[in-house]
């Protein structure tokens, strides 16, 4: 409150309410009409359409839903690859930061430039060949093996080249190790690394103590605030990435939550579409990071402020 | 110096799983996308063959690529504008500590949670003409709403969810840049009698240009790339081509289309415009911000 001594700050303090009242209502109102549609039955909005009053359908939809869908099932899909996302970022930003922080070596800079350069390009806009080195992980080494001649040394002795194949299409790995492919994480973990105290590391050492007993007893637990903000981060990226998922998974079985509910959208054929059934889709989708988001809010705000730094 | 361990390889080491999945799933597929677009790649495996310019003059001279460049463009200035300056007055009033900041600060967070996909799923059903919000206005007016068919309302409403979507982050940021800003500043300036309005104008938005920076060379990225998941969910490129957008061009030529080396031209294409667009910004932008506090 800036100045209340001297300045009248009534008006101005209306003006900031009534603009985060519209703000709340924007934000909101998309999520009550969801959770509306989702508690009517198709008949009562057949008949009604849109409607401010909520119904009673919700569990009967819910349940429809649990049914006739394959919903449920790619939840669990999502919660995997959402798991594994985070778990695995993590990891890997911890290990690589302390490594490139933790020692002095010429490379520091080289590797840690080649790992930036991926936040220059996303995930979404290398599609099309990224599917095709997922379709085959082996293909750097046979290309490799081509390219060297030793390729055509091996069928000139054997008959026939190397021809590795690997598809990693419609499995677990195949969705999320490309999404591993950022060096945000490693990003965040090397500027906190950085604000530690350089006689932590004196004092480990004038204990005994190697790097790696440094990194076990000393880096993690006083990472573990930052690790937590990445991995929630991190697991609601997961969650919530659509175009990747989308083309890495051709079976239902394998979608996750998010594509299944993109697929359960009416394609057009002149009947209403079952929206209640669609919109219940939609809040089994969205509550578990929802929840996440409302009662973990101080790790996200520190996640997303660190990431600028 | 500060005090390290020794070990030359170690760090290599440590960073070398990092490294593979890199190599593996950035550089290798950011290498084929430029190498795919100078050969003519079959699909399903079958064979390539160099065809130098060949793949880019194909796709510059078609109007649908222009098209969606432009679309991809006008997206992207809308798009991020909008998705700034929404969160900046929400983030400006939240700033204030009136009694819903508290609520505020909370609740616009809360998108960051909800999938693209989701939320265009949800839009597509509120802006629906016939049973959506808009279908009583529509029975008074008829023909005034239809993002079915007209591609005005079919780009309002992508802007719509794309700001919803963008709230979170850009709100975090700048409230954060904003709190700290020191109350003496504003205090100051409000004793020489400035007006709400010249304190934003001339005491808040110069301390807060760094965040206004990073929100803004993100946001391009972001709006280019993000929009991919609201248009496949709420209007697949239509009507008409209106809400069709590079990126989602790319994907109907490579997987419905397979035009493999035609969306890997488009794709190397719109690297190198991210990229330049990465350069201009860090090059002549950054200088123009006071980073001084």
């Amino acid at each position: 409150m800036s100045g209340d001594i001297v300045e009248d700050t009534r008006g101005i303090d209306r003006t900031a309410s009534i603009v985060l009242a519209l703000g709340l209502l924007f934000i909101l109102g998309p999520l009550v009409f969801t959770l509306i549609t989702a508690s009517q039955s198709y008949d009562s909005f057949v008949r009604s359409g849109i409607s401010p009053v909520p119904g009673t359908h919700l569990i009967e939809n819910i349940r429809r839903l649990f049914t006739t869908t394959a919903i449920p099932a790619q939840v669990v899909n999502s919660f995997i690859v959402a798991l594994m996302v985070a778990a695995f970022k993590c990891a890997l930003a911890f290990v690589t930061a302390f490594g490139l922080v933790f020692f002095r070596v010429h490379y520091a800079g080289i590797v840690f430039a080649v790992l930036m350069g991926t936040v220059l390009l996303p995930l979404d806009l290398r599609v099309v060949t990224t599917y095709q080195v997922v379709s085959n992980v082996a293909m750097p080494v046979n290309g490799l093996l081509n390219a060297t001649g030793i390729n055509a040394m091996i069928a000139a002795f054997f008959g026939a080249p190397v021809d590795l194949q690997l598809n990693l299409l419609d499995s677990y790995p195949g969705i999320v190790l490309p999404a591993l492919a950022t060096g945000t994480g490693v990003f965040m973990m090397r500027q906190f690394f950085r604000t530690l105290p350089g006689d932590l590391v004196k004092a480990a050492q004038m204990d005994g103590a190697g790097w790696f007993r440094f990194m076990i007893d000393i880096a993690l637990p006083l990472a573990r605030t930052n690790l937590t903000a990445l991995f929630i981060l991190m697991f609601l990226g997961g969650w919530t990435m659509y175009l990747w998922p989308l083309l890495a998974s051709s079976t239902p079985a394998m979608q996750t939550a998010v594509v299944g509910l993109a697929r359960l959208s009416p394609q057009g054929d002149g009947q209403v579409p079952d929206y209640p059934l669609i919109m219940a889709g939609a809040v089994v989708v969205s509550i578990l990071p929802l929840l996440m988001i409302a009662f973990l809010q101080r790790f996200i705000v520190r996640g997303l402020t660190l990431t600028e730094k | 110096m500060p005090p390290s361990f020794a070990g030359r390889w170690t760090p290599f080491w440590l960073s070398l799983p990092m490294l593979l999945i890199v190599a593996l799933f950035f550089y290798i597929p950011v290498y084929l996308s430029f190498w795919w677009s100078f050969t003519l790649e079959r699909p399903f495996g079958g064979g390539s063959e160099f065809v130098g310019f060949q793949n880019y003059a194909r796709v510059l001279s078609d109007p649908i690529f222009w098209d969606a460049a432009w679309r991809t463009l006008v997206f992207m200035v809308f798009g991020s504008t909008l998705a700034i300056i929404v969160p900046l007055i929400l983030a400006l009033a939240a700033d204030r500590m009136v009694p819903l900041s508290h609520t505020a600060r909370n609740v616009l967070i809360w998108p960051k949670g909800i999938a693209g996909a989701s939320i265009g799923v949800v839009f597509a059903f509120i802006f629906n003409p016939f049973v959506g919000i808009m279908a009583p206005l529509n029975g008074l007016f008829p023909g005034l709403w239809n993002p079915g068919s007209d591609g005005t309302d079919a780009f309002i409403m992508l802007l719509i969810a794309h700001v919803w979507n963008g709230i979170p982050f850009n709100f975090v940021i700048l409230l954060a840049g904003l709190q700290a800003v020191p109350r003496s500043l504003t205090q100051a300036a409000a004793i020489d009698g400035a007006s709400p309005w010249r304190r934003i104008r001339d005491v808040q938005l110069p301390m807060i240009a760094p965040q206004l920076f990073l929100t803004f060379v993100l946001e391009f990225t972001e709006s280019v790339v993000s929009a991919f998941a609201l248009i496949d969910t709420m209007t697949q490129g239509g009507p008409g081509g209106a809400t069709r957008l590079l990126v989602y061009k790319i994907y109907q030529d490579g997987f419905k289309g397979y035009d493999l080396s035609g969306a890997a031209t488009q794709s190397a294409i719109l690297m190198v415009f991210v990229l330049c667009l990465a350069a201009f910004q860090f090059l002549y932008l950054e200088k123009k911000v006071r980073y001084e506090r």
